[in-house]
C-alpha cells in the first residue's frame, strides 16, 4: 500500500532526522535518496533552506551545489534539558509516555524471536 | 445508612479485573476512552461516598448534640473520621499525580526552533516523546534516529503525532488521577496507558500502510533501551503485547464488554445515589429531631 502524501511540517522533521541519522554532511540529492517516497529535488532543497533559516542546519559549498549538516548547539541545549528533566526521575516510565522502553530480559527474548520470525 | 455507601469504594476492584480483558476486546480507541470514563465515574463515586461518610460527623457538632442529644448515629465515628482523612489523602495524591505528569513535559518543551514539529536532542539514549501543548512537539534523540531506518523513523513520528492529535495526555491524566483517588483503579490506569500506545501504533500503521514496519520500529526501540532503563515488568510486557497485536490484529468484540464496563461504572454511581438518598433521610431525622 502506498503511504499517504506527507504534509510540509512532517517533511521538515523527516529531513532533519535524516541529517542527524547520517552523521555526515548530505547533499540535497543524498537526502532525496534517503527519504525516497517520490520527493522532488526542489522540495528537498526548499526544506533544507527553511531549516537553515531556522538556524537548525548549516551548509557549505561543494562542487556545484551545497552540503548540509545539522547544527549541534540547539540539539545540545535540548539534550541538557532532557537530562535535567529525566535523570531526576527514577519513575519516569510512570509519568512520561515514551515510545517504547524498559524491557525485562525475558521480554527481550520474546521480542527478538518475534523480529526473527518477521525477517526470515 | 446502608451498605450502599460502601459499594462505590469497592466496585472499582471489579472494574480493575475487567480492565485488561476489556482493553483487548474493545479495541484501542473504544477501550481507552471507555476505561477512562468508567474510571473517572468510579473515582467520583468513591469521593462522594467518602464525603457522605465524613458528613455523618455532622451530628457531633456541639450545637447539634446540645439541641437534640441521642440523635441516630448511622456509622461509627472512627469510620467517618477515616473517610475524612481518606478524602484529603485522595485529593492530595490526585494533585500530585497531575503535577508529576505535567512537570517533565513542561521542562522538556523548549522555545527553540523546531524542524516541523520535531525538536532534536543530541543524546545517545533512544528516546521519542510527545510533548503536548500549543503547538505540540515531538522530542527525538539522535540515538533514536540513528537506530532506525528512514521508514521506521516515519513510523515513530506518526505514532507520536497520533498522541498529540488525539490528545492522549488528557486521557492519561484523567486515568492517572482516578487511580490516585482510588488505588483499586491502578490496573485501569495501566490498561489505559497500554491502549493509548496501541491506538497510536494503529494510527501509524494506517498512515504508513504497513503494520510490520511499525512493529519493527517498536521492537527495535524497546530492545535498544533494554540495558539502559531499569526493567519494569509491566511495561516490558506491554511492548511485547503491542508487537504481537501489530502482527496479528485482535478482532475487537465490542458489545458485551462495553456493556460490562457501563454496568460496573453505573452500579458505582447508582450506589452513590442510593447512599445519598439514605443520607438525606438521615439529615431529615437530625434536623426535625
Amino acid at each position: 500500500m502506498e503511504a499517504k502524501r506527507r504534509p510540509r511540517g512532517a517533511l521538515e522533521s523527516e529531513v532533519m532526522a535524516a541529517l542527524w541519522a547520517a552523521g555526515k554532511p548530505l547533499s540535497p540529492a543524498d537526502v532525496q535518496a534517503t527519504l525516497g517516497g517520490g520527493l522532488a529535488y526542489n522540495t528537498v532543497q526548499t526544506i533544507l533552506i527553511r531549516l537553515m533559516d531556522k538556524e537548525l542546519v548549516r551548509r557549505a559549498a561543494q562542487g556545484r551545489g551545497h552540503i548540509y549538516w545539522p547544527v549541534l548547539d540547539a540539539a545540545t541545549t535540548a539534550a541538557d534539558r532532557m537530562r535535567a528533566a529525566l535523570d531526576a526521575r527514577p519513575d519516569r516510565q510512570a509519568v512520561l509516555q515514551q515510545f517504547a522502553a524498559g524491557l525485562g530480559a525475558e521480554d527481550a527474548e520474546v521480542l527478538r524471536a518475534l523480529l526473527d520470525e518477521r525477517t526470515s | 445508612m446502608t451498605y450502599a455507601v460502601y459499594l462505590p469504594l469497592i466496585l472499582p476492584a471489579l472494574l480493575a479485573v475487567a480492565a485488561r480483558r476489556a482493553g483487548d476486546r474493545l479495541g484501542p480507541r473504544n477501550g481507552a476512552v471507555g476505561l477512562t470514563l468508567a474510571g473517572i465515574c468510579a473515582a467520583a463515586a468513591t469521593v462522594w461516598a467518602l464525603a457522605l461518610l465524613a458528613l455523618t460527623l455532622f451530628d457531633d457538632l456541639p450545637s447539634m448534640s446540645a439541641r437534640a442529644p441521642g440523635l441516630p448515629e448511622p456509622v461509627p465515628d472512627w469510620v467517618a473520621l477515616t473517610a475524612a482523612a481518606a478524602i484529603i489523602l485522595a485529593a492530595g495524591s490526585a494533585v500530585q499525580d497531575l503535577h508529576q505528569r505535567r512537570s517533565p513535559v513542561r521542562l522538556l518543551r523548549s522555545d527553540q526552533a523546531a524542524a516541523g514539529d520535531v525538536v532534536m536532542a543530541a543524546d545517545d539514549e533512544p528516546l521519542a516523546v510527545a510533548l503536548p501543548g500549543r503547538p505540540g512537539r515531538i522530542l527525538l534523540t539522535t540515538g533514536m534516529v540513528r537506530l532506525l531506518g528512514p521508514r521506521e523513523r516515519s513510523a515513530v513520528l506518526a505514532h507520536e503525532r497520533a498522541h498529540l492529535t488525539h490528545r492522549h495526555h488528557l486521557l492519561m491524566a484523567t486515568a492517572g488521577a482516578a487511580a490516585a483517588i482510588n488505588p483499586l483503579l491502578r490496573p485501569v490506569r495501566d490498561s489505559v496507558a497500554y491502549l493509548i500506545e496501541r491506538w497510536a501504533d494503529e494510527e501509524a500503521a494506517t498512515e504508513l500502510g504497513d503494520r510490520d514496519l511499525v512493529a519493527r520500529a517498536v521492537a527495535k526501540a524497546a530492545l535498544a533501551t533494554t540495558d539502559r532503563t531499569p526493567a519494569l515488568g509491566v511495561h516490558g510486557g506491554v511492548v511485547v503485547r503491542r508487537v504481537r497485536a501489530l502482527r496479528c490484529p485482535p478482532r475487537p468484540v465490542t458489545g458485551r464488554t462495553m456493556a460490562a464496563l457501563v454496568v460496573t461504572a453505573a452500579t458505582a454511581v447508582a450506589a452513590a445515589i442510593i447512599a445519598t438518598s439514605d443520607f438525606v433521610v438521615l439529615l431529615h431525622t437530625w434536623l426535625v429531631a
